[in-house]
């Protein structure tokens, strides 16, 4: 993204006005639509449902957020994701990683077929998966937090590996070959010189492992089977299911907007980062 | 290098274990498990029974499942179009060399990072509401009726519109990395030529990005085939006709839900093999209908 610096012409800037209009149409939906949630999620019920959300008559209701906060539940499911989020980015480098290393370092009988089978993992669909998986997870007797970290792990696993084996790739030899002459074992080598040189792309990596993590939907409805170890998404669901028993709108607004805060901050400081992540590994022709 | 077995296999065994566990295993039981009939899913090979492709016949036979498959075209084809389209042209307005386009890039892809579950729940509640939505805000300002735009008709459309807003951003990005990669001394001995703008879209812009617009057509394919998340928060409580989808049917047949007699993990697994090949046949004619172009630039 190159910024372009140049002088103001009116009869160019005239001429690029019907894309100015789209663009700027889309991020008015979305201003609208965020600065009403937040009006919302500081209103009474009273107020949202006749309508009267961004004139805040009777104050800001900062209650709303305690009410979500506690009463809905939303800590836990806020410390349920956070856990998974950080135990899973941290568990999928702890596997993809290595293996990342040796496939870009050396041909062995299968290591072809490992970089293939990682390629066609990544477009595996969810639904193809599930069922075997519970039924396993039910088999073997695993279940609750552990259960869902381990998914998550192995979920992220295709993807970090074949991101960071052309970072390795891209590394000279001589490192290791220094490394050996000195006496350092190749693991050891691997671990205190190699990893440390690709740390660009770890914090790249892990910026999406984490999005996709808090994010994710599907597994977490089909294996959370209490609320203490529900994630964000499966509890926002709940909780607007449970809306027609509680009619806690201000709550619920609340709710969303805890949720929606993490990556959104996350994205306001890293969005350069992100944005230049999801082409890069290639989306190939 | 000198290759140490010894490292190569303990470095790359947890990742071999994980694809075997994650993915060999279920995609082949999965498979394997459409053919027989298994009520329960946890039932151990032994309550299997053989029943080849009567799975397959009673899904094709189920009235859910017939009304999951004409919602997921719907999705596919009138969303795919118009999200492609609009990715395409914000794209092309994001590389013309309009202001803030960094701050307009970040602003597009936004919902992409965010927890979609909030943002769905952003547009039930609100942009769509009956009583105080914004829809319906615009509508009476313009002296209408308001309209019930989560009602059985306008439901599916309701649901498709968020998702394509919610979507755009994403193949935007590919499509901009698309049009970067080409020189710009193409644009501008075509101006000299005097082409004009749509001219210089239609000849040189999109004959050039075939291959990326067939990566992204797969992309959206597997988008829409394994649609959910979006489905369950328009339909939360019980599964409707209006928003059924096929997984949303697959879950319900093998984990239970609203009309669902008997489990039924053989159809399920049925469902998610169908679903795979759409996938696969949809790649295979793209594959062939936009061959990569010998253009060369």
């Amino acid at each position: 993204m190159e910024k372009t610096k140049r002088r103001f012409n009116w009869k160019r800037e005239l001429r690029m006005l019907p894309g100015y209009v789209v663009v700027l149409l889309y991020v008015a939906v979305m201003v609208i639509m965020l600065s009403w949630i937040v009006g919302a999620s500081l209103s009474s019920t009273k107020e949202i449902l006749t309508g009267k959300v961004l004139n805040f008559e009777s104050g800001f209701h900062w209650e709303n957020y305690i009410t979500a906060w506690t009463t809905q539940n939303v800590s836990v499911f806020f410390g349920n994701s956070l856990l998974y989020s950080v135990v899973s980015c941290a568990g999928v480098l702890l596997i993809a990683a290595p293996s990342a290393y040796v496939l870009s370092r050396w041909h062995f009988t299968g290591s072809r077929l490992i970089r293939v089978a990682l390629v066609i993992a990544m477009s595996v669909p969810a639904i193809m998966i599930i069922m075997p998986l519970y039924t396993l997870a039910v088999r073997w007797g695993i279940r609750g937090r552990i259960l869902l970290i381990a998914l998550y792990i192995f979920m992220r696993v295709p993807y970090t590996a074949i991101y960071m084996l052309d970072f390795f790739a891209s590394l000279s030899h001589d490192y290791e070959e220094a490394a050996a002459i000195d006496g350092c074992s190749a693991g050891k080598a691997f671990w205190i010189i190699m990893l440390p040189l690709v740390q660009p792309a770890i914090i790249t990596v892990t910026i999406f492992n984490f999005l996709s993590v808090w994010n994710e939907f599907f597994m977490a409805l089909i294996f959370t089977s209490s609320k203490e170890m529900t994630p964000v998404g499966v509890g926002l669901l709940q909780i607007v299911n449970s809306m027609k028993y509680s009619g806690n709108y201000g709550g619920l607004f609340a709710a969303v907007i805890i949720v929606f805060l993490p990556t959104f901050l996350l994205y306001l400081v890293m969005s350069r980062r992100i944005i230049s992540g999801v082409t890069a590994g290639g989306v190939k022709g | 290098m000198k290759k140490n077995k010894t490292l190569i296999f303990l470095f790359t065994a947890p990742t071999v274990i994980c694809l075997l566990l994650m993915y060999v295993y279920p995609v082949l039981r999965t498979m394997v498990m459409s053919f027989f009939r298994v009520e329960d899913l946890t039932a151990g090979l032994d309550k299997w029974s053989f029943n080849g492709m009567d799975n397959y016949i009673k899904i094709f036979h189920n009235a859910g499942f017939i009304t999951s498959l004409k919602n997921f075209l719907a999705i596919w084809i009138v969303g795919g179009v118009i999200t492609l389209s609009l990715a395409m042209l914000m794209a092309v307005i994001l590389t013309s060399g309009i202001r803030f386009q960094g701050f307009f890039r970040a602003a597009i892809y936004l919902p992409n990072v965010v927890s979609a579950v909030a943002l769905a729940t952003m547009w039930v509640q609100y942009i769509f509401n009956y009583d105080y939505g914004l829809l319906n805000q615009l509508v009476t300002l313009l002296g209408f009726d308001k309209i019930r735009w989560l009602g059985t008709d306008a439901k599916l459309w309701a649901m498709i519109a968020a998702y394509i807003y919610g979507s755009i951003g994403y193949y935007m990005l590919i499509y901009i990395s698309g049009i970067e990669g080409i020189p710009a001394e193409l644009y501008e001995s075509a101006t000299i030529d005097g082409a004009s703008k749509s001219r210089q879209f239609f000849r040189i812009t999109l004959p050039l990005l075939k291959g990326i617009i067939k990566t992204t057509i797969t992309f959206w394919t597997i988008n829409a085939a394994t649609f959910y998340l979006w489905s369950k928060l328009f339909s939360p409580v019980q599964t409707e006709g209006a928003t059924i989808v096929p997984v949303v049917y697959l879950y319900d047949t093998v984990f239970g839900g609203k009309g669902v007699v008997n489990r039924d993990a053989g159809a399920g697994a049925a469902v998610g093999v169908v679903l795979t090949l759409i996938i696969i046949a949809v790649y295979l004619v793209t594959e062939r209908l936009l061959r990569s172009s010998d253009l060369e630039y």
